[in-house]
């Protein structure tokens, strides 16, 4: 690896001004930073570790509402009760990255700021509709989750801004996460897709579905979502759907699968991820 | 009760601790003072002209201690491309610099000048007269082409009769196998049994299809690693990483001129090899030629990275085969034109072909097989080397066959395959091997004859067959004073070979397995040993420990002899210690007396000493079955059961060998479902971990193996390389277990989601 400085800042503030230099990078748990660092496709002059500062790791829980730092380890996250029973999908997308080894050092900071479009919490955020508190040397502000992403490995932060908390209002009664993957641990997702729903009296009131690994960046599904909202779940409406979400993503063709296989398979798992939220929903 | 006390039980290893501890000392634990570290510069490029190397700016960096290309290659031997590069990834010059990353600035500082050429990485495209190519002299007639070029070969022999009209009626119809002229040929191989032309006109079913089998690197856990050093007279010493220390010795002394004993390779502990550690040019030559110019120790080691782009995997290849049988079941003729993908440079196992006819009464044959030149790096070794490639085909279609003919693929197995005396195809007569016995054990063990299975679920069985090698080998074994005994050899152990042997001399000499070492020498100082690889350790080794105990037990009873004033006939070595047998009161004297007693005789200390070379091997067969899901919508495949038998003669030591059916079973499921290097225009597009995956624990099953032991004559105490055979029928295994659940058949692996969804889609399946 290339040679660099190396800070490890107390404060936001501090870390803001260092990181919106240029050639600048933040190091949270460092298992996408130091392998690129290590293979030459990240050569960063500065590396700022958020290690030191106080208060950007940790779940706390309102009521209903969850509050997630962005130093939290992603083992956390997947370990959570709380996350588990309100947002099952971001506990069953977390304890998808990696290793345990690497989920006990991976941020979900880091895996949502990286901004990889496959990255397995970010379907989970998107359905519970997540709130991205950002911090900068000049104040705080907050995006959604849906508006932070730009492209791969592009967002919306500006130089120096650094993510600090994500808020998850609204739980869910029912969410699910599924990863087409080939093999059973340690996979990149091929594609992902996340469910959230909740029901009223067999009527879906709130349907969120986000995928992953479909388009330059992760999306919902918002024409699934439209189809299903406010109706009675049934089969066929399950498969309009799955259509739907199909025809609404951009998938490209890579080494590891074709768009059309991606595309079909948002079909199949949109489906079978919003049937598996219902029935959590309905407490089967 | 077993008639031996210590071959034939699951003894610890004798490796256990130190490799459960982190004492073991790998290629890259090797450190000594003032060690440079080394980088290859490789080419960005898969198929370039060089115009130029420039490496004037590298010089000038601080910590680079040398830079070298061909044209420090005293020899002249090829190290280093010149002129041109056939592969992203091969090496063009190499850095030895003060820190690893030094070096690796370094190299990025030399620059090529390329003229980049059209690349082909396809074997059906590489034969078309339209590929770039990449050696001359590479044209090659195919199967019919071969055939008539051959009778008129033969007619124009024949002076005393006109042949013209005939001759020119051949020539004709050479012209119609105009497409039958192969390019970018580095060799081929052919044989013939029988007539297959007339063996499948007496058929009641052919089927044809094309299988195509991807490249698969061997993933050891260990990447090529050497250190290198130079001294001021010129000897040498290399801690290579290697499955045979000899091999590197002379095949640098072979590459640089260096005479063969001012060489002295030392093999470190080795973290895996499966075929893939034998070549020298990859990281031993390099480092010899960076430490003669630096005068300084240098280690050349590979990344994960550099273990893809210039490792030397297994080849995939294309077997287009055909097979046709007798409604009754009988197989009556096969033939197989395949095509290896050998790479850059000549030597993928196309031989291996042969290995379609299995151990089937097959009495017309006919093989044509191609190796193919593309823009990859070259092939080395992989586990029984050929054999799964040709096997899934062969046993894909074994399955089809039967479904055909409405037969159970086990029974139809049974009823064809050989028994003792029959011919052999290559000459000569069937040796007692279990087939039978292999196939019918897994097939009891699985549950086969009353398989049940659910919606999606199928069951898949096939047999691979491999016999081991054999090769020159000695080991020396001395008795000390406190009766305990140590082995010393130049073998490197291969996943408890060492724990074979001790075993076997531990078994010979009576002593408990615990008071037997074994210690391993470098090429200055121990006896000569063939490489660890081809299945040959416990075989070769497993022999030559066994005459280096008897020799030393002769020496016992003849000290013991004089000591106990008694012919040595009336003696026996039992437990530790001689006895006279039958004496009353009991008269004995043990081996740790005799060690002492024999340092004041003439005749001096118990030495035993065992060479051997060679002995004719017997086959081993692998039988497997698995049981499978698959989801027909995502395409996913989840092994329920996965149980493989074995016929390995002797299991000197279970465990290890449970070990080995596991190991290999694996990595042939590996083949099967997901493992593929993948290339296009610019090379490998996959080399690491992340988009070339192996399985993990959590993919399979447990692995139920079972073991038969069908005696091999010339084995130590019947045994027969274990190594290799388990992981040739996983392929077809799996093939076949997919093909049963959903009824598509699978021919281009790996078996991944996206292949089943789109073969069922072509099957009429709607998603």
């Amino acid at each position: 690896m290339k040679s660099f400085e190396f800070f490890e800042p107390t404060t936001l503030a501090e870390a803001s001004r260092l990181f919106a230099e240029e050639h600048a990078q933040l190091l949270a748990g460092g298992t996408d930073l130091v392998i690129g660092m290590k293979a030459y496709t990240e050569t960063p002059q500065s590396v700022i570790s958020l290690q030191r500062i106080p208060g950007l790791a940790g779940i706390t829980t309102y009521g209903d509402s969850i509050n997630i730092g962005a130093m939290t380890k992603v083992r956390e996250v997947e370990l959570s009760a709380d996350v588990q029973q309100h947002h099952t999908a971001l506990a069953e997308g977390a304890s998808e990255i990696g290793s345990i080894q690497i989920r006990n050092l991976a941020t979900i900071g880091g895996n949502i700021a990286h901004a990889s479009p496959a990255a397995d919490t970010v379907a989970g955020l998107l359905v519970a509709d997540a709130q991205v508190d950002i911090a900068s040397a000049d104040g705080e502000r907050s995006v959604p989750i849906n508006e932070l992403f730009t492209g791969p490995g592009q967002t919306v932060l500006a130089p120096g801004e650094i993510i600090t908390r994500f808020r998850l209002p609204k739980p869910a009664s029912g969410s699910h996460y599924i990863k087409h993957k080939i093999r059973e641990v340690m996979d990149l997702a091929f594609i992902g897709v996340a469910a959230a729903v909740n029901l009223d009296n067999g009527t879906i009131t709130d349907v969120r579905i986000g995928l992953a690994a479909v388009a330059p960046t992760p999306v919902r599904a918002t024409e699934a979502e439209n189809l299903l909202s406010g109706n009675a779940p049934t089969p066929e409406l399950l498969e309009e759907a799955g259509e739907a979400a199909a025809s609404g993503c951009s998938p490209i063709s890579d080494l590891r699968c074709s768009a059309e296989h991606r595309r079909e398979m948002v079909n199949i798992l949109t489906k079978r991820t919003v049937q598996n939220a219902l029935a959590r929903a309905s407490g089967e | 009760m077993s008639e031996y006390s210590v071959v034939g039980q699951k003894v610890k290893r004798v490796d256990a601790v130190e490799k459960v501890t982190g004492a073991a000392q790998y290629g890259a634990d090797v450190h000594p003072p003032g060690m440079l570290y080394g980088k290859i510069v490789r080419s960005k490029h898969a198929h370039a002209n060089i115009r130029s190397i420039d490496t004037s700016e590298a010089e000038k960096l601080p910590g680079v201690r040398a830079i070298i290309t061909q044209d420090d290659v005293p020899s002249g031997r090829r190290v280093f491309a010149t002129d041109k590069v056939l592969y992203l990834g091969e090496p063009l010059a190499a850095v030895a610099a003060t820190d690893p990353d030094i070096a690796e600035e370094a190299a990025e500082l030399i620059e090529i000048d390329y003229e980049v050429l059209p690349v082909v990485q396809d074997v059906m495209e590489s034969i078309k007269p339209s590929a770039p190519r990449l050696h001359s002299d590479d044209t090659k007639d195919g199967p019919n082409r071969r055939e008539i070029t051959g009778q008129i070969r033969q007619l124009s022999r024949d002076k005393e009769n006109d042949h013209s009209d005939e001759i020119s009626k051949l020539e004709a119809e050479l012209e119609n196998y105009a497409d039958e002229v192969y390019y970018n040929i580095s060799a081929e191989s052919h044989s013939e049994a029988g007539d297959v032309e007339k063996g499948f006109a007496e058929c009641d079913v052919v089927v044809e299809d094309t299988y195509v089998i991807p490249r698969v690197h061997q993933t050891y856990m260990e990447p090529h690693v050497s250190v290198a050093s130079a001294d001021s007279s010129g000897k040498i010493t290399v801690w290579a990483s290697t499955q045979g220390p000899f091999a590197i010795r002379s095949g640098i002394a072979g590459t640089l001129g260096i005479p063969l004993t001012q060489i002295n390779v030392i093999g470190t502990t080795m973290g895996g090899g499966f075929g893939g550690r034998f070549g020298v040019i990859i990281t031993h030559v390099p480092a010899v030629l960076l430490s003669q110019k630096t005068g300084r120790p240098v280690r050349v080691q590979m990344t994960r990275e550099e273990e893809f782009i210039d490792g030397r995997p297994a080849p995939g290849c294309v077997i287009k085969l055909k097979t046709g049988a007798t409604k009754d079941g009988r197989i009556l003729a096969r033939q197989a034109l395949a095509f290896w993908d050998s790479g850059s440079v000549s030597g993928a196992s196309i031989g291996s072909t042969i290995r379609v006819r299995g151990v089937y009464k097959i009495p017309n044959l006919k093989i044509d097989a191609y190796g193919v030149h593309t823009n990859k790096s070259g092939t080395a070794a992989y586990r029984a080397p050929g054999a799964p490639q040709a096997i899934f085909a062969g046993e894909s279609q074994l399955d089809e066959i039967a479904e055909r003919i409405g037969m159970d693929p086990v029974k139809f197995r049974l009823m064809n395959m050989r028994e003792e005396g029959d011919q052999v195809p290559a000459g000569g007569e069937e040796p007692k091997v279990g087939y039978k016995e292999t196939l019918e054990a897994v097939a009891d063990a699985a549950g086969w004859w009353d398989r049940e299975a659910g919606e999606n679920q199928g069951w898949g069985v096939a047999v691979g067959d491999w016999t081991n090698g054999c090769g020159p080998g000695g080991v020396y074994v001395s008795v000390h004073e406190d009766g305990s005994v140590r082995i010393f050899h130049g073998s490197m152990d291969i996943t408890g070979t060492d724990t074979a042997i001790s075993q076997i001399i531990a078994e010979i000499l009576t002593v408990p397995y615990g008071s037997v070492t074994i210690r391993r020498g470098d090429t200055d100082s121990a006896p000569y040993s063939t490489g660890s690889g081809g299945s040959v350790v416990t075989f070769t080794m497993g022999n030559t420990a066994k005459l280096a105990a008897e020799d030393a037990h002769r020496r016992v009873l003849e000290l013991a002899s004089e000591r106990l004033n008694t012919n040595v006939e009336n003696l026996e070595l039992k437990e530790g210690a001689v006895h006279v047998v039958s004496a009353e009161p009991p008269k004995s004297i043990s081996l740790g007396e005799l060690a002492a007693y024999s340092l004041s005789t003439t005749g001096g200390p118990i030495v035993g000493k065992g060479s051997f070379a060679r002995q004719p091997s017997t086959p081993a067969l692998a039988a497997q079955i698995a049981k499978v899901e698959v989801d027909p919508e995502t395409g996913r495949t989840r092994v329920l059961k996965l149980v493989a038998s074995q016929d390995v003669g002797f299991a000197i030591n279970p465990m290890a060998v449970e070990g080995q059916i596991e190991g290999g079973t694996v990595q042939g499921y590996a083949w099967a479902m997901m493992e593929e290097m993948q290339y296009n225009e610019n090379g490998n597009v996959n080399p690491g971990f992340v988009d070339y995956r192996v399985p993990t624990s959590a993919d399979l099953p447990t692995v139920e193996s079972v073991i038969v032991e069908v005696p091999a004559p010339n084995g130590p105490y019947g045994a027969k390389g274990v190594g290799e055979p388990p992981i040739t029928p996983t392929l077809a295994t799996m093939a076949n277990a997919v093909k049963d659940a959903i009824g598509v058949r699978i021919t281009e692996l790996p078996i991944k989601p996206e292949k089943v969804v789109d073969a069922l889609k072509s099957n009429g399946h709607s998603p």
